[in-house]
């Protein structure tokens, strides 16, 4: 159980990096949204095997999950969900701006300062 | 109602309030400063009583210590929570008074409460989890007041900032799993009695080095800093000198709360570590100041050297250099936002804020000259000003530990950041190009000046009294690295703000004896995994 979670893991977030690095928008999304998944694997992976553990307030001898870490990624999932939502439409603005997906293609024509006159 | 959870429930009450009077703006304004001039009350409140009675503890619904969630405020939260109220206020008095009528958008005031919100929350959280929570309530109002009036130029700035900070908070997520694992507890107080028992552990360095891998993203530290300096300067001035003033001193206040309250204190490895990694901050931080061309560019590379300061001191890591830390934040946040606000006044008198362009402001405008004279020069470091004190603490230190090679770093940096505010001095205000017109009609740099210039007589009251803010400093730096005294208050065994908050709370058991007392409430019978 924890060794093919643990492998699981790794390959999330092996895939997140290497979508992250890519050029396009879609990919570093979505290598974003793996990301904070593998993330909560993470978290969950950590609280250790579910055997012989025990929530705080239940009758001594019942086996339970450790109820923590669930309530941490509920949380954040939540918040991941929240961010992904503010990425995309911000990626959106981005390709209507500049009618690309391209992130080199985005930031190659710029001047090395703004001449802002505000 | 408890002192503790003021400074988080006003925002939040604030924001949401703010949220329906989109279309009143007058009666917004009024209660959105009317708000922060309040929590500003509060957090004065909390400091005084911080001093009296050391450290407040605040268990959330009578669920005690270990097992609940806590407020804690120290003096050093306290601290951070006046600045942070000080600096909000500034920037939204100058905001109000630079956007008149319905110019300005009408989220900006809401999303600034949900940023003092997030921005409290992680000074006065006792845990790790609720940290997080912090941060990303303050990372996502900053996104959106990063592209609420942005334009297609700003938007592609605030992508690098966004993808990092995202990328950052998600590793953040990971470190607090790591933690659980390591020490069964996400509870600062409970977290650093564990792992006060395993020290000299390599896991715990391991720990450390994930944290200054977090915080350091957040603080803007060496190799992490890429995503500051072109996103700030796309900001509108006043919400410009809010980030400047604030976002970066938060990682460095979890970083200080990390190092000083949660680990061990015998790390030195990775004390040294934070200590290099600034040194090398500082000069790239300063080289990038001297590149750049128009004032919110110079400025925002200069928040990176200056950060450094404050975790060199950190990872001198004695006594007298965390209460210079302490103290350098409380200078560098006043300083850097007021700049900030300076340099819009000094943009809308000439209508740009691109070096090449401008002059005539030391005749236009001889106060803001002074006002920006007095806060370039205590950013440098010369006396009397408010940052010499810190410096010299810091230069101090760094001699009597040997570290050489790091207070050359420091003098050099000092040399070069007083060269790069000359460069403003002399384009802006010093030089008078006959083709240049500075804009006097407009009316609104006069309250402007007032309020850039009531943030500097904060900072030369810093400055000439040093004294009383250093002692406060000091007893700061004392109370974090009071480890004993921290977990003594937040488990409640002073008594004094359990009984007070919640009348008739069972005695705690001590994490310690915890097999002896109460053991079947523990989460881990036998032990931690």
């Amino acid at each position: 159980m924890q060794a093919d979670t643990a492998v699981l893991t790794g390959v999330l977030f092996a895939v997140a990096l290497w979508l992250v690095l890519q050029r396009s928008f879609v990919r570093i999304l979505f290598g974003f949204i793996i990301f904070t998944n593998a993330a909560n694997l993470f978290v969950l992976m950590m609280s250790g095997e579910p055997g012989g553990r025990q929530a705080p307030i239940m009758e001594p001898g019942v086996n339970a999950v450790d109820p923590l870490p669930q309530a941490l990624i509920l949380t954040a999932i939540v918040i991941g969900f929240g961010v992904t939502a503010y990425l995309v439409t911000l990626l959106y603005r981005l390709f209507l701006d500049g009618r690309t997906t391209d992130a080199r293609e985005l930031f190659a024509d710029e001047p090395d300062e703004r001449e802002k006159s505000k | 109602m408890n002192l503790v959870a003021l400074p988080v429930l006003v925002p939040m009450m604030t924001a949401l309030v703010l949220l329906f009077l989109g279309t009143r703006p007058t009666l917004q304004r009024v209660l959105a400063i009317g708000s922060f001039a309040g929590q500003l009350v509060i957090a004065v409140m909390l400091v005084g009583r911080s001093w009296d009675e050391g450290v407040l503890a605040l268990p959330l619904g009578a669920w005690v210590a270990p097992y609940g969630i806590v407020f804690v405020a120290d003096l050093l939260a306290g601290l951070m929570l006046t600045l942070s109220a000080v600096t909000i206020l500034a920037g939204a008095v100058y905001g109000v008074i630079e956007m008149p009528g319905r110019r300005s958008h009408p989220l900006r005031l809401p999303l600034l409460q949900f940023l003092a919100m997030g921005i409290n929350l992680s000074f006065v959280t006792g845990d790790l989890f609720n940290l997080f929570v912090a941060f990303e309530v303050l990372l996502l109002a900053s996104y959106a007041l990063l592209t609420l009036e942005a334009d297609d130029w700003d938007v592609k700035q605030a992508f690098p900032y966004l993808a990092l900070n995202a990328v950052g908070s998600t590793v953040f997520l990971c470190a607090a799993g790591l933690s659980y694992a390591m020490l069964g507890t996400l509870n600062f107080a409970d977290m650093s009695a564990r792992a006060a028992d395993m020290s000299g552990d390599p896991r715990l360095m391991a720990l450390g080095l994930v944290f200054v891998l977090v915080f350091g993203l957040k603080a803007g530290l060496f190799p992490l800093y890429f995503w500051l300096p072109h996103s700030y300067p796309t900001l509108a001035t006043p919400v410009a000198a809010v980030f400047a003033g604030l976002l970066t001193k938060v990682g460095i206040y979890v970083l200080i709360r990390m190092c000083t309250t949660v680990l061990p204190h015998d790390m030195s490895a990775l004390h040294g570590l934070i200590a290099w990694m600034s040194g090398a901050t500082m000069l790239l931080g300063v080289l990038g100041a001297i590149s750049r061309n128009f004032i919110r560019g110079i400025l925002s590379f200069h928040i990176l050297s200056q950060v450094a300061f404050m975790t060199l001191a950190l990872g001198l890591f004695t006594p007298l250099s965390v209460a210079a830390a302490i103290f350098y934040i409380a200078h560098h946040i006043i300083v850097k936002s007021s700049l900030f606000l300076v340099g819009g006044v000094a943009a809308l008198l000439n209508r740009t804020d691109d070096l090449n362009r401008m002059s005539h402001l030391w005749k236009a405008t001889p106060w803001l000259g002074v006002v920006f004279l007095a806060q370039a020069l205590s950013l440098a470091g010369l006396p009397p000003l408010s940052g010499f004190w810190g410096k010299y603490l810091i230069v101090v230190e760094g001699l009597a530990q040997r570290e050489y090679w790091l207070v050359g770093a420091s003098l050099v940096a000092s040399v070069l950041t007083l060269f790069s505010m000359l460069k403003i001095w002399l384009a802006a205000f010093w030089r008078e190009e006959a083709e240049v017109r500075v804009v006097r009609e407009d009316r609104r740099w006069r309250p402007l000046t007032v309020v850039a210039g009531a943030m500097t007589a904060i900072s030369l009251t810093i400055g000439l009294g040093a004294e009383p803010l250093l002692r406060l400093a000091g007893r700061a730096a004392e109370m974090t690295l009071d480890q004993e005294g921290y977990r003594d208050a937040v488990f409640g065994l002073r008594g004094k703000s359990l009984e007070e908050g919640i009348p008739g709370v069972l005695p705690v058991p001590l994490p310690g004896d915890g097999a002896a007392a109460g053991g079947e409430f523990l989460p881990f019978p036998g032990g931690t995994p």
